[in-house]
């Protein structure tokens, strides 16, 4: 008899890994199907999680109960908290990652999971019955289940780059899903059976060099912070020692190199079709598109403690090997840097994600949902992101229960499915603070009150996380309320409430609690978290009030739901591009129909009258 | 709002006689519509004017030998299916030609409808087809020129123009927050500050030229005020050049207000001639005192008249004493009489308001005043007109840009950081965006991409 699973999720990459284990938690039965125990949450390109708005999401996978946060916390091996010298929305950390560590402690906590069952092996079909997703077959002859079918209620695919992924370094073009890792071909093609709509994108990767061929002490050191700032919310410190990276710059030379061998480049002489990310340059894209540009940084970042492949930040690219070999060492210090790999470029297909709801399930396969770079995006927190809320939602899709949905205000990770179903993905989506309309909301310090609850609510959070929520909950309300209600001495001698002093921009908190006379509870190791929300809620008052007006203003349209199906060529008054694009996306409300690309308010407006409700 | 799915017909040539008008049918069923009214043959070619004969209903008779175009969608007036038919100019003619498009099917076009649908379709920004209503409406040539200005997107240039000044600097800002690594100083937030306040400044001028542009599409009220017999109703009338009130040497004897609208170099003026002001015991002469004070207080310039060949007294200071300040020219009037001032009270009376000597028994004077109100009204910067705001809705859009860019200006200075910063100018930008109509997602990404080589 074949097996069968309440959910089973493809891919053990990040988006798989937060799936598989938020469907667990919530009680079904998992099948997590992927390639190889190897590369569970493996990381094939830069060897660190966080940066900016990516840190955001980490703690806000962290705040729901997901993987990511503790994983990074445990095998962080250098910390720093990315733009201090601005305000507390826009702080966010970033770690380097000991990549081996990393995926073998994702891999052993997703063990410890009763409910998950591993199977190695590659998916070649989805099972579907009118409409609704009745399973998986594996691929004949590969892995140890070859040619078995397994049952579901809902499947999650989370193949990352591996659908029709196709290698490139220099002339050479390898079918693969990631160097040295062979492509899904027949599950590419099965869902492309499915009605979805299709894209093709491209990203890369600079070489590897071996550390012991490279004399470090000719290049400037990058060092992290020294008291480094947890992704978890249950971290309360990492005191482990740090490692160092290192700087360095391209030249001119090098600049000529890159353009006397560009017409060798597959991104240059017209071999790779798909679309690359333009805030993830290679080098060819920066010395061909910013020539007056005399230098880019580089920078040396080691994979781990005990490896030797050291990666070259910055050089991400697709010449041939011979030429990269080249390249390195006319960088200065590198002349006899050992190249253990070359870089490559990776083009591969993805659906486009305004065939989903922003419940990740798309909209005309019931039980199918979809999460990480085969929605297009790029990065390994944007993809446990998706991986997390598809994977609650395959949970309560199974469950019977209605879409887990996070707003635009509420979470970056709102933002994130949000953006990618409204809009679709042109290039590979990244996300950027700037992405979030509500980003002085959006703060690392408050995202467990923004979505602890939630994650309870969904039954992901669990009980010792719960308690040590509900303490620094209610820690953070006494908080607020002494503050309101004390009276401090300023550094000129003025008495004023500490909410007032607050207010002014040279004014911080500590200064109030170490001399003025205020006191402040914090729990033990967790001191950076009660004082930064506090302070933010008080020095930012006026601001946040403001951005609060237009959430409000913005939630009319939130709200005003669009039927599903409704028909656009019903509408009078709009354009045929509107009614294509509209009938394309399906925006679930009025609001996210505004952000449709093309879609003029005027447009909206009529739609709202043809909706109806105020 | 309109029903926008059927075919609509009107008279698109203002009305009264002229040399030939146009009667246009926009919507699905144009040209079948069209096919039903000519005569043929059968169906219009595109862009092509046709020579036809436009039919009664009962295709019986001809109505006019007309021309008749069809424009298919979306490269039209409206960005649906045009057909437009020249006539004879004759209302009546044209108004048959419409009956007969009603009775097969067309719906008569409301006021503004057909420049709703081009803005429906994108043919257009709001601007545009905001101004395509004041052209049609205008009654000065003046007017129609500012319209003409809107609709060729002058307005929308300087507009756009301020816009993607101030999109630079968001861009820029919002890259210093997102790409803090990059080794790159985009710009730190002082100077942008800097930047903002210059933008304000700019945002400033437009809405300043905007009062000019208001007052050519609304025109305004301009009161004129004085002691009763010192020649008010006499310039009234010069401006006029009719006899509109009773000139009499009886004091007191215009008791209530009395209107007419002139036109000055384009703009039109509604001059008010009011009772004289001054302290009275007669109470239906008081009523006109009080309307008079109110007509003052509601203009947006006052002409204060002043005898000149009598003492300067109480009611003439009181009255001089009450409009300081306000947009105001002082008229010395009895030029032709020996004058009964000091050179001290020639001064007072002169003190803070432009002034002009008349005699206002013949019309002498009358381009004297007419170029002293002219410049009271258009300020200081007659000649070339820069681009004129001339709605209400753009002013209003364009004041909260200016408080926000303010706002945001003051708090770089005190030292606030990028992402507060960018509070207020996205509050801008979205008030600058609703003027043209025009919304850009992902624009500052964009913006960022294409300016700087980031990413490692
Ligand atoms: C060369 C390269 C360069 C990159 N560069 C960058 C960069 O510069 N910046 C950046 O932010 N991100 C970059 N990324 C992207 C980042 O690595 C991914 O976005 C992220 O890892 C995606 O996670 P995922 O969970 O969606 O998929 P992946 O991590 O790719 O995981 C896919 C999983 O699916 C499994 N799988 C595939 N097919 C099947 C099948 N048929 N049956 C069962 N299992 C299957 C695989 O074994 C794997 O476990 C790069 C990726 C690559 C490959
Ligand atoms: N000599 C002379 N008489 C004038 C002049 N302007 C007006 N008058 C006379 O002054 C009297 C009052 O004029 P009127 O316009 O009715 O004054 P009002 O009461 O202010 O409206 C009339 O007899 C006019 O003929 C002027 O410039 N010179
Ligand atoms: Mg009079």
């Amino acid at each position: 008899m074949a097996r069968g699973f309440d959910v089973i999720v493809v891919g053990a990459g990040h988006a798989g890994v937060e799936a598989a284990r938020a469907a667990a938690r919530m009680g079904c039965s998992v099948g997590l199907c992927t390639l190889s125990e190897a590369t569970v949450a493996h990381m094939p390109c830069n060897p660190a999680i966080g940066g900016t708005a990516k840190g955001h999401l980490v703690r806000e996978i962290d705040a729901l109960g997901g993987l990511m946060g503790e994983a990074i916390d445990a095998t962080g091996i250098q910390f720093k908290l990315l733009n201090r010298s601005r305000g507390p929305a826009v702080r966010s950390p970033r770690a380097q990652a000991d990549k081996r560590r990393y995926g073998a402690w994702v891999a052993a906590a997703l063990r410890r999971e009763a409910g998950i069952a591993w199977i190695f092996g590659r998916v070649g079909r989805l099972v579907e019955r009118g409409g609704v997703v009745a399973g998986v077959e594996l691929e004949a002859g590969s892995g140890a289940a070859a040619g078995e079918r397994l049952h579901a209620r809902a499947v999650v695919v989370t193949t990352g780059t591996f659908l029709n992924g196709l290698v490139h370094v220099g002339d050479r073009r390898t079918p693969a899903g990631r160097a040295g890792e062979p492509p899904s071909h027949l599950l590419a093609e099965s869902l492309k059976g499915l009605g979805l709509s299709w894209g093709r994108l491209k990203t890369g990767t600079p070489p590897r060099l071996d550390r012991r061929s490279i004399d470090f002490s000719r290049f400037e050191k990058a060092l992290g912070d020294e008291e480094p700032v947890p992704f978890s919310f249950l971290t309360p410190t990492i005191d482990r020692p740090q490692i160092v990276c290192h700087q360095l710059h391209t030249t001119e030379q090098v600049h000529e190199m890159v353009q006397a061998n560009i017409a060798r480049s597959p991104l240059y002489n017209g071999r790779i079709e798909g679309i690359g990310p333009r805030y993830c340059p290679s080098l060819e894209d920066k010395v061909m598109r910013f020539p007056h540009h005399e230098r880019h940084h580089v920078f040396l970042e080691p994979e781990g403690l005990d490896v030797d492949e050291v990666y070259v930040n910055g050089c991400s690219m697709s010449l041939p090997a011979e030429v990269q070999e080249a390249l390195v060492h006319a960088l200065p210090g590198l002349e006899d840097a050992v190249m253990m790999r070359p870089g490559y470029a990776v083009e591969y297909d993805f659906v486009q994600p305004t065939s989903l709801a922003r419940s990740y399930e798309a909209r005309e396969v019931k039980g199918l949902f979809l999460a990480g770079q085969v929605n297009g995006t790029s990065g390994y927190e944007e993809a446990a992101g998706q991986g997390i809320i598809a994977g609650i939602n395959a949970a309560r899709a199974v469950a019977g229960e209605d879409p887990f949905v996070l707003g635009r205000d509420e979470a970056y990770l709102g933002v994130l499915a949000d953006d990618l179903t409204t809009r679709g993905c042109l290039e590979p989506y990244r996300m950027f603070t700037s992405r979030a309309e509500y980003r002085l909301f959006l703060r690392i310090d408050n995202a467990d009150l923004r979505l602890t609850e939630r994650g309870r609510e969904v039954g992901l959070v669990g009980d010792r996380r719960w308690a040590r929520f509900e303490n620094r909950r209610s820690r953070f309300e006494r908080n607020l309320r002494r503050v309101s209600g004390t009276t401090v001495t300023l550094r000129n001698g003025r008495r004023a409430r500490a909410s007032q002093a607050l207010r002014r921009p040279d004014t911080m908190l500590d200064e109030l609690t170490s001399g003025g006379g205020l006191r402040l509870e914090v729990g033990s190791g967790e001191e950076q978290v009660d004082v930064c929300s506090v302070e933010t809620h008080f020095k930012y008052a006026g601001y946040l009030e403001r951005q609060a007006a237009t959430i409000d203003r913005g939630r009319r349209m939130e709200g005003r739901r669009i039927p599903r199906a409704f028909s656009y060529a019903g509408v009078p008054g709009l354009s045929l591009e509107i009614v294509e694009r509209l009938s394309a996306v399906q925006p679930e409300t009025l609001g996210q129909a505004l952000r449709v690309p093309g879609v003029t308010p005027a447009a909206v407006a009529l739609i709202g009258a043809k909706v109806g409700g105020k | 709002m309109f029903a926008t799915d059927d075919t609509i017909v009107a008279i698109a040539t203002p009305p009264g006689p002229g040399g030939i008008g146009i009667v246009r049918l926009s919507g699905p069923r144009a040209s079948e519509i069209a096919a039903a009214i000519l005569s043929g043959p059968g169906n219009l070619e595109p862009r092509r004017a046709t020579l036809t004969h436009a039919l009664e209903p009962s295709r019986q008779r001809s109505i006019d030998r007309v021309l008749a175009t069809y424009f298919p969608r979306p490269r039209s007036y409206t960005g649906e299916d045009v057909v437009e038919i020249s006539g004879h100019g004759s209302p009546v003619v044209l108004r048959r030609i419409v009956e007969s498009a009603t009775a097969a099917g067309a719906r008569l076009a409301e006021p503004g409808e057909f420049t709703f649908r081009a803005f429906l379709q994108g043919r257009m920004d709001l601007v545009q087809a905001e101004a395509i209503h004041d052209l049609v409406t205008a009654v000065t040539p003046r007017q129609a020129r500012v319209a003409f200005d809107q609709l060729e997107g002058t307005a929308t240039a300087a507009i756009c123009a301020v816009e993607d000044a101030l999109f630079n600097v968001v861009a820029r800002l919002e890259a210093s927050l997102d790409f803090p690594e990059e080794g790159y100083h985009f710009v730190d937030a002082k100077a942008a500050g800097v930047e903002v306040a210059e933008l304000a400044d700019r945002v400033r001028r437009l809405i300043a030229s905007s009062r000019q542009g208001r007052l050519i599409r609304e025109g305004c009220q301009v009161a004129v005020a004085g002691k009763p017999n010192v020649g008010k109703s006499s310039l009234f009338n010069v401006l006029c050049g009719v006899q509109r009130t009773i000139v009499a040497n009886t004091a007191g004897t215009t008791r209530d207000l009395v209107t007419e609208t002139i036109h000055l170099a384009g703009i039109p003026v509604t001059l008010v001639d009011t009772a004289g002001i001054r302290a009275t015991s007669d109470a239906v002469e008081a009523e006109g005192v009080s309307r008079a004070r109110g007509a003052v207080e509601a203009a947006s310039a006052v002409v204060v008249v002043v005898d000149r060949s009598r003492v300067l007294d109480q009611d003439d200071r009181v009255l001089l004493r009450q409009t300081e300040g306000r947009s105001r020219l002082v008229v010395a009037n009895k030029r032709d009489l020996p004058t009964a001032w000091s050179a001290e009270e020639q001064l007072e009376v002169g003190s803070g308001s432009p002034l002009v000597e008349t005699c206002l028994i013949d019309g002498s004077s009358a381009d004297t005043i007419r170029e002293a109100l002219l410049g009271l009204l258009e300020g200081k910067a007659p000649g070339r007109d820069p681009p004129a705001i001339s709605n209400a809705r753009h002013i209003g859009l364009l004041t909260s840009a200016e408080t926000a860019l303010r706002r945001a200006a003051a708090a770089a200075e005190g030292g606030a950081t990028e992402e507060l910063l960018l509070v207020d100018l996205e509050e801008a930008r979205r008030a600058l965006e609703e003027v043209t109509g025009k919304r850009t997602p992902d624009a500052v990404l964009e913006r960022i991409f294409e300016r700087f080589c980031i990413g490692k």
